[in-house]
């Protein structure tokens, strides 16, 4: 069942952020977990591409970032934060070696954003310690503004009724959601992290100028990639807007006229990431997860 | 991995990748600039200031059950304090230095004060003491801003099954569920019916929907007065939300609330010791407090996050001694390379663990 919206979407104030402990079991899951549907899964499917290494990444940078926070209430969500992270990045590390069991040989790709992540995004050598505070803010920055995606994202699986529809694998989907879930729930802390360490607009700017289409790249690519070394497809489908358009009326992706509209938001003065999507239906969500309370019941 | 050479196509071409080419060269471009003027932040803001603590003075001391004692607190120039919502709590510093968190339990819409019941514990740390004794009206107190770890999300359904004291939080809840019309139910078990404070203001709100009980109650007779697919929120003693936890039936109801707290107590946990580093001071570990506690006191930036072993954050790299592994998360390899995680995991009885710290 998709969880149901609930009201009101109340704004709530200072959640307390922990890490929930989950228990997926990938052994009944078919290559193409929306039934015929492989651009939709695979499409999908590149968040198990990116997520591990790129939230590991998150956890270093903002491990790196405790010693500059002053601030009590936010040193202990960015910690929350950090918890919550470290979990996804393992839970999707779980589907990633899942992929190759199925003969999908995602190490190309994932070689890849490994290069990315450690290498391009990772600490560089020779900087001044300036300049390493700088970079290191730079990075809160991209942090901030691919949190606001993964927010839209979130808000997106816990209010799909097409995935439903479509008869999805329900592990999979209890994890898009519990994960995106608790991307609603911090959607927060790494704008307030941003702003803390650097109110300025450009440093704002810049984060989202950067990463954004870097992430959309990054996602086509992945898309097409994942087409390609699927096994069974013999490389018969191809990755076209037209079928992503299709796909999205069906209820199967968001939007992306929408998606568009929800990065332009991120460039409003008044923008905060409470504006988009609701705690209580998060929260909601993941009081009734079966992978959270597969984890709780022991 | 390899960080030297860059990855090959993604398909097998003979060629290194254009695209990690070009962000490589990009970021090799873009780091050394951010300390620029006008890239840099601004040096003309102020840097980022900690959110000051709540100055409070309690305004009202009254008993409202056997044991039980209610506390207002207010801003002491009358200003609103910060807003809250059903859930939350707050963190006291008692005068004598003492911290202890209560559920917020008047209602969010008064903004003139925080309410507060406390049940006297005699064995517990002397904070109920303290503020059944001593917290007089126009005493003074800091606090820190609520925060919410219980939020209630306001599903069309909702039974609240309160265990003693625990009813603090859940008041606010079914005042906002009778205020939104939905559909709720409240138990509340306590010893005796002496015992359970504001059973009169639970009633007002609509006396069909609330219940209080004496006696001892299975988890699943409780369970059973939830309306069909309701949430559940649940909150009182340890024993009680197992059992709850235990006899929950997701096919009858969509979700279980409760209160997250962290850090399990400590079972079986013997003294030991922990070195800081080759040359470094030697820490004690008490029995009934866990390494990363002790860690924290010398080195406060040690990162940490779910208290129970699941989620890594606190890894420390372990030089010397034998430890006893407990947490879930690390793999056979990680260990065998020294890896170790303070916030669960302990060492036998005089046993000195060498932490790379």
């Amino acid at each position: 069942m998709p969880p149901r919206p609930v009201v009101p979407p109340a704004v709530h104030d200072s959640l307390v952020l922990e890490p929930r402990d989950v228990r997926f079991d990938w052994s009944q899951l078919p290559l193409h977990w929306i039934p015929d549907e492989p651009m939709a899964t695979h499409t999908v499917n590149v968040l198990h591409l990116l997520l591990p290494e790129g939230e590991r990444w998150f956890v270093e940078v903002f491990k790196d970032a405790l010693p500059l926070i002053t601030d009590d209430q936010l040193r202990e969500e960015v910690l929350g934060f950090i918890g919550q992270e470290a979990i996804h990045a393992e839970a999707h590390q779980e589907v990633l070696d899942h992929l190759l069991g199925q003969g999908l040989d995602p190490r190309p790709y994932v070689r890849q954003v490994t290069w990315l992540f450690r290498r391009v995004l990772g600490k560089r050598p020779g900087l001044t310690p300036a300049q390493q505070r700088e970079n290191l803010i730079e990075r809160v920055a991209f942090v901030a503004a691919i949190e606001h995606f993964t927010a839209f994202l979130g808000n997106w699986a816990l209010n799909s009724p097409g995935l439903d529809r479509a008869k999805a694998d329900p592990t999979m989907l209890d994890l898009l959601r519990w994960h995106g879930a608790e991307e609603v729930e911090h959607r927060s802390v790494a704008f307030d992290l941003m702003v803390h360490l650097d109110p300025g607009y450009l440093r704002r700017l810049r984060g989202m100028l950067v990463s954004g289409p870097t992430l959309i790249h990054l996602w086509i690519r992945g898309v097409r990639f994942l087409l390609a070394a699927d096994p069974s497809l013999n490389g018969s489908v191809r990755p076209t807007w037209r079928e992503a358009q299709r796909i999205a009326r069906r209820g199967l992706l968001p939007e992306p006229s929408r998606m568009a509209r929800s990065a332009l938001r991120y460039f409003r003065p008044g923008y905060h990431p409470t504006q988009e999507g609701s705690s209580s239906q998060a929260l909601s969500y993941l009081a009734g997860s079966p992978a959270a309370r597969a984890a709780a019941a022991g | 991995m390899d960080l030297e050479a860059l990855p090959p196509d993604l398909y097998g071409r003979p060629q290194p990748d254009g695209f990690l080419r070009r962000m490589t060269a990009f970021a090799e471009w873009y780091d050394p600039m951010m300390g620029r003027p006008g890239l840099r932040r601004s040096p003309r803001r102020p840097g980022p200031r900690p959110t000051p603590p709540l100055q409070l003075v309690v305004t009202v001391h009254r008993s409202v059950a056997e044991d039980v004692v209610e506390l207002r607190l207010a801003d002491p120039g009358g200003s609103p304090l910060p807003a809250w919502q059903p859930g939350a709590r707050i963190e006291l510093t008692l005068p004598s230095g003492l911290v202890r968190h209560y559920s917020l339990c008047g209602d969010p819409a008064d903004r003139s004060n925080y309410r507060i019941a406390v049940r006297h514990l005699p064995e517990g740390g002397g904070g109920s003491a303290e503020i059944h004794d001593r917290l007089h009206p126009g005493v003074r107190l800091t606090a820190r801003r609520p925060r919410n770890g219980f939020a209630f999300c306001a599903e069309p359904a909702v039974l609240l099954l309160a265990g003693g004291i625990g009813i603090t939080p859940l008041l606010p809840m079914a005042r906002q569920a009778q205020h939104l019309g939905l559909d709720w139910r409240l138990v509340h078990v306590g010893r005796s019916a002496e015992s359970m404070p504001f059973t009169e203001e639970l009633r007002a709100l609509d006396p069909s929907r609330v219940e209080f009980l004496t006696e001892l109650t299975p988890a699943a007779e409780l369970l059973a007065r939830a309306p069909r697919g309701a949430a559940v929120y649940c909150c009182g003693p340890a024993p009680m939300l197992a059992a709850v936890q235990q006899a929950y039936d997701p096919a009858v109801t969509r979700a279980l609330h409760f209160e997250r707290f962290g850090a399990a107590p400590i079972l079986n946990g013997q003294p030991f010791t922990v070195q800081l580093g080759e040359d470094g001071a030697q820490l004690t570990v008490p029995a009934d407090r866990s390494a990363l506690d002790v860690l924290r006191e010398v080195r406060p930036g040690l990162p940490y996050s779910c208290h129970q072993g699941f989620c890594g954050t606190c890894k420390v790299g372990l030089i010397s001694g034998t430890p006893v592994h407990r947490d879930r998360r690390l793999t056979e390899e990680d260990r065998a390379a020294g890896a170790f995680l303070p916030c669960v995991s302990r060492a036998a009885e005089g046993e000195t663990l060498v932490l790379e710290v």
